[in-house]
This record gives C-alpha cells, structure tokens and sequence, in this order.
C-alpha cells in the first residue's frame, strides 16, 4: 500500500493520536531540556509515558501480534446492559429523526458545508473575535450570524442577540469583567452612559 | 459500659451534624438555589440534546459569587431535576432530553402515541421522585459508615485511589482498556500544566503568563461536555415533529406506580447500585432496570407496546443513581458519571475537599447535600406534575436556538473563571477533542478525572514518598499499609485482568 493510500485511509481518530503522541513527547523531554526539580519533573513524564505507549499502541492495533492485539482492540465493558434494548432504542430515534438535512444559508445558494464544521469555525471566529474586540458587541453579531444561516426566524434571532447581550452586560456590571475590552480594541468608553444609567436605577 | 457510653455519644454527634445540615438545607438561600436548580435542571432535562452534564458544566462558573454549600446544592438540584427533565422529551417526541432517559422511550412513547402521555409522565414524575427520595435516606442512613471507611485512607491510599478510579473507569465505560488508560493519563498529563505543585516550577507554559496557573479543570469540563456536545447536536439531523397530544390522567398515573411497589423497590435499588459503580452513570442503571424489568415480567409484559412497567423501571432508576453516585464522588473524589465530575469540579473550585474533610469537619455541608436532594425529590412530584400540561411547549425548542447560546455561555463562563483566554481556548480546543473522543470511544469521563483529580494525585504521591523518604515500597507494604497493598493489587488485577481472561477462559474451557 502506498504512502497516499495510508493517508486518504487516515481518519480523524489518527490525527488525534498522532496529536497525542506529540504532545506527550513535548511533555516527556520538555521536563529534561528545561532542567525541571524531580517534584516538578516525575509525575508529567510518567503520565506522559502512559499517553506515548498508548496512543502508539493504538496507532498500529491493526499490525500488532496476538495477545497484545487483542488487548489493544477489544471493547471491555463490566456493566453492559441488554443491548437488544439500547438497539431498538436506537432504531427507533434512526425512525424519528427526519432524514432532509437542515435547511441552511449555505444550501440556498448551492453550497454544501458541514454543519458541525460550521459550528465550530463560527466558534472559532468568535473566540477571536471576542479576544481582538472584547465579548460585549461581538456576542449579538455571532449569534444573529449563526440563527440566518440556520435559518430561524428573524425575530427569533434578534431576540436571541439581545439576550445575549443582556447575559453578557449583566456580567460585566456585576461581576465585573472586562468583556467590553478587546486585546485590540477597547469599546469600554461606550458603555459608560449605560452604566450611568443603570446606576440611578 | 464505657463503649455503650462512647456509641452513645457518637450517635449523639451524629444526630446533631444531620440536625445542622438540615438547618444548612431550609435555610435562605440555600432552599431558594436548591428550587432553582430543580426548575432548571428539568428545563434543561427536557431540552432535547442537554443534559444535566451540559446543564451543570455551563452553571459551574456562574455559582462562582455563591457560597460553598449553595453552589454545590445548586448543582445537586440541577442533576435531579435533568433527570426527571430528561423523561419529557422521551416521552412526547421519542428524543431522549438526556442518555439516561433513553430506556423511557421504549414504552413512554408507545404510551403517549395510545393517549395516555399524561399517565406517561405522571408514572415517570412519580417513580422518580418517590426512588429518589427513598434513596436519600438510605445516603442519609450509610454516612456513619462512609465516614468510617473515608478516615481510614491517607497519602498513598489517596493517589492509588485516583489511580484506581481512572482503571476501573476504563472498564466500566465503553471501549478499548488502552483507550481508557490513555484518556486518564493525557487528563492527568495536562493537569500538570502551570505552576509545579511542590517546587514553585513553571511548566509547560512556554513563557505565556496565562498558563501559569494551568488550564482551568472548570474549563475542561465545560469544554468536553458543554462545547463537545453542542458540536454532538449540530450533526444531529432536525427531530421530526411529534405529533402527540397530551392525553391521559395524571392521578392514574400516579396510582398505576403503587400497583408495582416490586417494580418501584427493585429498579431503585439497581439504580443505587449502579450508580455507586465509578464511571457507570444513570444510562447503564436505566437500561438494566428496564431490561431486569422485562426479564422478570415477561410472562404478562407488553414491554415496547406501552406497558407501564417499562417506564416505571428506567424512571425509579434514574434519581437514585444519583444518590449512589454521590457516594464514590464525595467520599473519594471518584465521580460515577459524567454530571457528577461536573459536580465535583463544583466541590473543588468552592473549595470543598472530598474525601476525609467532607466527612470530618464539614459532615455538616454532606449532609446537607443529601437533605436537599431528599428535599428536591419533594419538589419534584409538585414541580413535575405541575409542569406536564406545559410540557410539551419545552420540546419543541429547535435545537439551532439552543447551540448559539451555549456557546456563549461555555466562553463567557470559562472567561469568568480567572480572567484568562486560554481558559475560553481551552473549552474550545478541549471541546473538538472531546467530541472526537466521544465519537472513537475514549472515555471522557476517565480524561475529565485525571484532569481533575491530577493535581490532587501528584500532591499525594509526592507527600507518601516523602514520607517514606523516597521509597515507592510504601504503596506496596502489605503489613504497614494494607489498604494501600490491596488498592495496588485492585488496579493491578484490573490492567492485568484482560491479558489473563483468554488464558483463563480456556484453562476453564478444558477442566
């Protein structure tokens, strides 16, 4: 098999270990590079050991050996239930749950994206965006953008927005948090005639 | 005579810490938080696709400004009322508001689609709360031996038993030991990020200021049940429309739960049991009380037609495994599911010890958890029964409405926590890895303990072989320290089992 094969086969659960793998190596030489005490160096690498041997382990079950590979691979599970239940309850939510996808933006014009890639990209986009501008006027902007391209209602989203929003003032002017500051950008001074007037309520 | 008097006087003692704890219970605020939690946790409950783990993760920051004692009650009630909440959903639309409410569907749903959806939840309001209560007593009347067992452990017990909880995790839940070993010990690899816990070291943090007090175990735990799950919900297909009107009597309902006081006894006792179990929450309670039901009954059942019993069996189930999973949680720090590592991130980040402080010194808090969750189970029945002619209303919340705010919530509330944006990338990065965990099989609730039990595992281990001056022979001395011996053999027997079951499978094939 050659080299593009193996990786066109590559699932996510590879990635991931592969991710392990290199963060438990960072964590299992980092200590020894950086001149870390015992009490500080000890137990990271004997965790990290763990981590290594495993997702390595994990990473070849499909080559390895007898014993060891049935190890590796086979589900252990001391409490399983009567799964002939917990299968007709799963055939049953298969029944329930509509099979057209979800009406989305994207697929009115043509275009086809996932819709947990989109959750989580907006996510992302938000959390950066909240970093850049503080969390205050950003929170209306992801949710009124995330509520169009799942197609709620309009009022429904607006709604939304402004609920957010309430949330995250309330916790700026009681617990307060800087959620109207940015790393980049400070939008504190406007809130300042809010604050004047929440303070004579 | 003198021990008659010391019995005596313990019991006395006894008496009046529980005496304490239910002024601590009744009193204001507490009784307030706890039936707020109740009407939230049913709320989310019935929400189709949060639980109470989503429910209690994206509170946990937020019962920051309370005291102690509140937060933790608050949570509690959140647990029990998502319980029940989770049945509304099972019922009316066939989508189960939580896991644990899956085995409802299976005769619920028969239930209401023949008219009788308010029998349906009256039997699950019912079962609930009356096992629920009954199981709070029976929490209420083991403590005095809890107390017992918990004092008895020290340094090296400690750091075995975290061990130990994270290898019988990895057997309890589904998949692969070594996938369960690797999710346990990447949780306690990343605990280790920060500030060293005996020598002031800062490790892992590459310079960044932000990571010197480590990542937020709150964080993580927004982020593997909060974040994940939303992503879980984003890939889910729209649930199709019920079409159920909510017909039925309620008070036959609830008397149709008194024709089986066997029924009612025994699922509350396998709910106990199991929730007890590290690692095996109220799904795997639910569905061996559904199935033992069936089993038992088969000769008259028309389980999966409809048949009472199969909704009276996961339903008496359910509240009790919370009680039972209060007991490995608060005794030991070892949580039996994944709301209860939420709760005990709760305990740890008001600074609630578990283990011999919650049974010594602050006996008075336990017991005021375990009152309020018999009072909360009270609360239910007025609540729940209350809310059934509403309650079809909650699961008709499309799912796209409730994802955006989630998020929000999860970011904000991981901001709250100290003020530090690796905390909210946390919840997002831990969120991606726990939705993948969850979809390959790793066991996030053994990740979620070695991330909130690491760094109470590294102290312990440092301070035993401190005490025996270096020497890893403490945990294994069979004569100075037998509980630790027997903890090693446990976790050994437990990593070493699976290699040994094929041999011993077969030697007992030939005799």
């Amino acid at each position: 098999m050659s080299i593009k094969n193996k990786y066109e086969q590559a699932t996510p659960e590879h990635v991931m270990l592969v991710v392990l793998l290199v963060l438990s190596v960072v964590f299992l030489i980092e200590p020894i590079v950086s001149n870390y005490p015992d009490d500080a160096r000890v137990f990271p690498q004997m965790t990290a050991a763990v981590v290594f041997v495993g997702s390595l382990l994990l990473l070849v079950r499909n080559y390895l050996p007898g014993a060891l590979g049935t190890v590796v691979n086979e589900s252990i599970n001391i409490t399983t239930s009567d799964s002939s239940a917990q299968e007709q309850v799963a055939q049953r939510e298969a029944e329930q749950t509509g099979s057209a996808p979800k009406r989305t933006l994207g697929r009115e014009y043509g275009y086809e994206v996932n819709d947990t890639v989109f959750m989580v990209v907006s996510s992302t986009i938000y959390f950066f965006a909240g970093w850049a501008a503080g969390f205050l006027f950003v929170t209306p902007l992801f949710v009124l953008a995330y509520t169009t391209w799942f197609r709620i209602r309009t009022a429904v989203g607006v709604g939304l927005a402004v609920l957010s929003t309430v949330i995250v003032y309330l916790f700026i002017e009681f617990l307060l948090l800087p959620l109207d500051q940015g790393q980049i950008l400070d939008f504190s001074p406007f809130l300042e005639p809010i604050g004047l007037v929440v303070g004579v309520i | 005579m003198v021990v008659e008097a010391v019995v005596e006087s313990q019991l006395l003692l006894q008496l009046d810490t529980i005496t304490e704890g239910l002024q601590i219970a009744l009193s204001w605020p507490v009784i307030g938080w706890m039936a707020v939690g109740l009407l939230l946790g049913i709320v989310l409950g019935a929400l189709p696709g949060i639980g109470s783990p989503v429910g209690m993760a994206i509170v946990l920051p937020l019962t920051l400004p309370l005291d102690a004692t509140s937060a933790v009650i608050l949570l509690v009630a959140i647990y029990s009322g998502a319980m029940f909440g989770g049945s509304i959903a099972a019922i009316l639309i066939n989508a189960p508001g939580t896991e644990s409410a899956a085995a409802t569907t299976l005769d619920g749903y028969p239930m209401a689609k023949q008219g009788l959806a308010k029998n349906a939840l009256a039997i699950a309001t019912t079962a609930s709360a009356l096992n629920g209560f009954l199981a709070a007593i029976v929490l209420i009347l083991i403590s005095p031996i809890l107390i017992g067992v918990v004092l008895a452990f020290g340094s090296p017990e400690y750091f075995l038993l975290a061990i130990l909880g994270i290898s019988l995790i990895t057997i309890v839940t589904q998949g692969s030991l070594v996938k369960g070993l690797v999710a346990g010990a990447l949780g306690l690899m990343i605990s280790t990020i920060g500030t060293g816990i005996l020598s002031p070291t800062p490790r892992f943090t590459f310079g960044q200021f932000g990571l010197y007090n480590g990542i937020s175990f709150v964080a993580a735990l927004i982020g593997m049940f909060a974040f994940a799950e939303m992503m879980k919900l984003a890939a889910r297909s729209q649930i199709a429309e019920s079409d159920i009107e909510l017909g039925g009597s309620i008070k036959d309902g609830i008397l149709t739960v008194f024709k089986y006081p066997k029924t009612v006894l025994k699922a509350g006792l396998i709910g106990m049991g199991i929730g007890m179990i590290p690692g095996s929450g109220a799904t795997t309670s639910t569905f061996v009380a559904y199935a033992e039901e069936a089993r038992s009954s088969a000769a008259d059942g028309r389980f999966g037609e409809g048949d009472p019993r199969g909704v009276i069996a996961p339903e008496g189930a359910n509240n009790p495994t919370v009680s039972g999973s209060l007991v490995p949680t608060l005794s030991f720090g070892i949580p039996g599911s994944g709301s209860t590592a939420v709760l005990l991130g709760g305990l740890l980040m008001h600074g609630l010890q578990p283990g011999p402080t919650l049974f010594g010194d602050q006996l008075q808090i336990t017991y005021a958890i375990f009152i309020s969750l018999f009072l909360s189970n009270i609360l239910i029945v007025l609540v729940g029964l209350s809310v059934i002619p509403y309650a079809s209303r909650l699961t008709e919340i499309d799912t796209n409405i409730i994802i955006p705010v989630v998020v929000v919530l999860s970011f904000i509330g991981a901001y709250t926590l100290n003020r530090n944006w690796f905390d909210v990338a946390a919840v997002l990065a831990l969120g991606v890895l726990g939705f993948y965990m969850v979809r390959y099989n790793y066991s996030v609730i053994a990740f979620v303990l070695g991330i909130v039990l690491g760094p109470i595992a590294e102290e312990n281990f440092f301070r035993s072989l401190q005490i025996s001056g270096g020497s890893y022979d403490i945990f294994f001395d069979p004569i100075n320290r037998p509980l630790s011996f027997m903890l090693v053999l446990g976790i050994v027997f437990i990593l070493v089992g699976p290699f040994l079951k094929p041999y011993v499978e077969r030697t007992l094939d030939r005799t």
